[in-house]
């Protein structure tokens, strides 16, 4: 029994972690399902519902949508529905969301 | 209400629903530099996400910015204006008039190599509606452009509403949308080959007026000219052929198939002129700074990439043109072959002429031409036969049931015909999907295999019933005649192949692990090939019952008639085969078990399952089945024990056991009257197999580690084992 107890306490530890309010977490967790807008480096921006993220600032989005970068005039304005997308990390290049959510939370 | 449950579910799903909000322009507040620095603050692993969110979710979002999953992204990182047809018009990228002959050659050639990567699986819109003219043909002001693009607008929409009919397609065979462009539908099947045609005389006059004339001192522009123009005419007439071909099997009648046949030869009739011709077309650039898509006038690769559904987009590679004109020579040899079905009358005559035709796996148009031309849309066999006369037809030519003898008593007693006419009606359905099943591609065909089992598990009890309900009215007046296992012999034949097919496909299909091969092949060999001969002779001997019997009955009137002369017995072929292929198997299974004895197969390390669990599971669509009953891992582990001979088997004994049956196999097949190409493909494998066997029988390379190797290069099923 007591052997198996370390493995026991780093799951526990993560799981209370997790569960722990820390100021970052809270922040985060306050974004959860909020709509969110992100820019990609290839300069097409997505917009969708924030799911989930990690360490590594990868995003999932859902019910995502795709708009093109503001150059390309000829499918300007008409998004592409995407659905549930995950961004990696380092293609984020900036994170926004709407402002009256942000009071909301 | 519905509206708000609709909502609900919007809201629960995380997939194609947009919220409201997001359509608004919000006012977007940049958290970049906020959200980057508290996701550092998690653990490593650690998923920050929704109670209602989990890892399962997550992983069937696509990934952005890979370009196996992100359609957008091919799109997005080209350096040019992608325009659509009228923008590309404006813009004079393209001309709509004033195209030169190297122009529509290369144009030509273009779609149909759309076309036929379009067959091959892959969507409209990355393929034939890359080409812009077909966007909207009414714009073009070029006559030969416009007939030749309503030409293979209408040749698509006939392919696809043939596919889409026969059903025997599934989504790796075939993509059906149109993503709502116009397949040419205001205009007239007849108005779009009268266009072609009107084409084609203006052409064939060009070519006759630029023709060489005698003692004329020949320009290299008019020789060029008429050779171009030469050109242009076969692709005008190939797309006109082609397309009637097309039309003609959408006829009903009969005759129909044989105008097909005859116009798809014409078709390939001009295929050597087009492929000499091809370096006449203007070249596709390969111009790597725009993507790895060749550029070619007319064509934007990536005019639909926002229209493709949010899946992975699948790349569409466009094959060559030289593939083309070799594609379509055998897409139309395909096509003439489908037209034989028609001379085939026996059901079991075009139940085989439908294996053999799968067998060399054809496209997904051939086929669904082959179903449609089966069962037109009167639900009548070729048009004109009722399914259930085509199976009293097969009955009568199987085992002679006296039921459906006119010269038996039970012909005309309506209680009978009743039984008889719903018997032949409930066999209908079960007999279509089996036909059905071998138009779908190899791999999907055993699954259905393993399915319609269950039909024929019902039929064959309703046959036995039949066959008892028959056999004790027909006793009641002709007691010298009997009517058992009639019917019920005809169900248990066709049980027994497709449970025969079943298992062989899994060879072909590269299911099995060599370790699996032994139980399979007892399987086949000790069982099921046993219960077809006997189910093929008790049918044989049961026509000769009846012709017996009719043959009396010929003598009470005219004693004139003499003894016939001894006529090949029908069935006597499919037993001779029968017999092969059981030895073929039954040796394949001892050689299994000898190069096990030897150390010579690789198990693997049963940890999760056992022999056991894979044995029942290859075997599990046989439960369904109550004759021949299923035989369960404990019986043929039994059943198969070498543990009962005295003295033990050694390997030797085995290897020269298998070699006996190849042998069989050999001298069965040897003495076979007119050899088929499947004759001869089984001998190939029996004789080395002779061979090798005997030379393992002999001890040579007994002590080799090395694995044996199954080469399954000269029949799908039996493979040619080589010891290294």
């Amino acid at each position: 029994m007591l052997r198996a107890l370390p493995d026991l306490t780093i799951c526990q530890q993560m799981e209370m972690s997790s569960l722990s309010t820390s100021p970052a977490r809270q922040k985060l967790e306050n974004l959860l399902n909020k709509s969110m807008r992100i820019r990609m480096t290839d300069g097409r921006t997505l917009v969708g519902l924030f799911l989930c993220t990690d360490r590594d600032c990868n995003v999932i989005l859902g019910s995502a949508q795709e708009f093109l970068k503001s150059t390309d005039s000829f499918s300007q304005g008409e998004p592409r529905v995407l659905g549930l997308a995950m961004i990696p990390g380092h293609h984020v290049v900036s994170i926004e969301v709407e402002a009256e959510s942000l009071l909301t939370a | 209400m519905v509206m708000k449950s609709s909502m609900e579910e919007d809201e629960a799903g995380w997939g194609l629903g947009i919220p409201e909000k997001m359509k608004n322009n919000a006012n977007w507040v940049d958290i970049t530099q906020d959200f980057k620095g508290a996701c550092k603050e998690l653990n490593l692993g650690e998923l920050l996400h929704d109670k209602l969110f989990g890892l399962f979710e997550a992983m069937s979002a696509i990934e952005m910015m890979d370009p196996k999953m992100d359609a957008g992204m091919i799109g997005n990182q080209v350096n040019r204006k992608v325009l659509n047809f009228e923008q590309a018009v404006k813009d004079g990228a393209i001309r709509v008039s004033d195209l030169s002959l190297p122009e529509l050659i290369g144009i030509m050639d273009t779609c149909f190599c759309c076309l036929i990567t379009w067959l091959e699986g892959h969507s409209l819109a990355q393929t034939v509606f890359t080409c812009l003219y077909v966007h909207n043909p009414d714009l073009i002001q070029d006559s030969a452009m416009k007939a030749f693009a309503l030409g293979i607008l209408k040749v698509c929409d006939i392919a696809r509403e043939k596919v889409n009919k026969a059903a025997v397609f599934e989504e790796e065979d075939f993509q059906a949308m149109t993503y709502g462009f116009k397949m040419a539908n205001n205009v007239t099947d007849l108005r779009v080959t009268g266009m072609l045609k009107d084409v084609e005389d203006d052409l064939q006059r060009r070519v006759k007026s630029t023709r060489i004339r005698q003692g004329e001192q020949r320009d290299p522009e008019v020789e060029l000219e008429h050779q171009q123009c030469l050109a242009l005419f076969s692709r005008i007439k190939f797309t006109r052929l082609l397309l009637t071909g097309l039309i003609a099997f959408t006829k009903k009648e009969t005759s129909s198939v044989s105008e097909a046949q005859k116009l798809m030869s014409q078709a390939a009739d001009l295929l050597p002129a087009i492929h000499s011709t091809l370096h006449h077309g203007v070249q596709s650039q390969n111009d790597t700074t725009k993507g790895d898509h060749p550029i070619m006038m007319g064509f934007e690769p990536l005019v639909n990439q926002r229209l493709l559904p949010p899946t992975f987009p699948r790349y569409a590679k466009i094959i060559k043109r030289e593939e083309m004109v070799n594609y379509f020579s055998k897409l139309i040899d395909r096509i003439k072959t489908v037209c034989e079905v028609i001379n085939t009358t026996n059901l079991h005559g075009i139940l085989d002429f439908f294996c053999e035709f799968s067998e060399q796996s054809p496209c997904v148009l051939s086929r669904s031409l082959l179903q449609t031309t089966f069962l037109i849309d009167n639900k009548k066999v070729f048009g004109t036969h009722l399914m259930q006369d085509m199976m009293k037809d097969a009955l009568r030519s199987f085992v002679s049931p006296p039921v459906l003898s006119p010269k038996c008593c039970l012909y005309n007693n309506p209680q009978a015909k009743d039984y008889i006419d719903s018997f032949v009606t409930h066999c209908s359905r079960p007999f279509c999907s089996l036909v059905q099943i071998h138009g779908h591609n190899r791999a999907r065909q055993r699954d259905k295999l393993g399915h319609i089992l269950e039909e024929f598990a019902t039929l064959q009890d309703e046959a036995e019933k039949m066959d008892a309900a028959l056999h004790s009215m027909l006793v009641k007046q002709e007691p010298q005649r009997q009517h058992l296992a009639c019917l019920g012999t005809w169900i248990l034949y066709h049980n027994l192949r497709i449970m025969i097919q079943y298992l062989l496909s899994g060879f072909e299909l590269e299911l099995y692990s060599m370790h699996e091969y032994y139980y399979i092949y007892w399987y086949l060999s000790e069982f099921l090939y046993a219960w077809l001969m006997s189910t093929l002779s008790r049918a044989d001997s049961s026509q000769m019952a009846e012709e017996r019997i009719l043959e009396e009955q010929q003598k009470g009137r005219s004693s004139k008639k003499s003894k016939k002369k001894k006529k090949a017995r029908p069935l006597s072929r499919e037993i001779t085969m029968s017999q092969a292929y059981q030895n073929m198997c039954a040796g394949m299974y001892k050689t299994m078990i000898a190069l096990d004895m030897d150390g010579k197969v690789r198990k693997p390390k049963f940890e999760l399952d056992s022999e056991q669990v894979r044995y029942e599971h290859r075997f599990a669509p046989f439960n369904s089945v109550v004759t021949p009953p299923p035989v369960h891992y404990i019986q043929f582990k039994e059943m198969s024990d070498l543990k009962k001979y005295s003295p033990a088997l050694q390997s030797a004994d085995l290897y020269m056991a298998a070699s006996k049956h190849f042998q069989q196999a050999r001298l069965i097949l040897e003495n076979l009257p007119s050899p088929d190409p499947e004759v001869n493909r089984i001998l190939k494998v029996a004789k080395p197999n002779i061979v090798v066997m005997k030379l393992l029988a002999g001890g040579h390379k007994k002590e080799t580690k090395a694995l044996p190797e199954f080469d399954f290069s000269a029949h799908k099923y039996f493979p040619v084992v080589k010891i290294i």
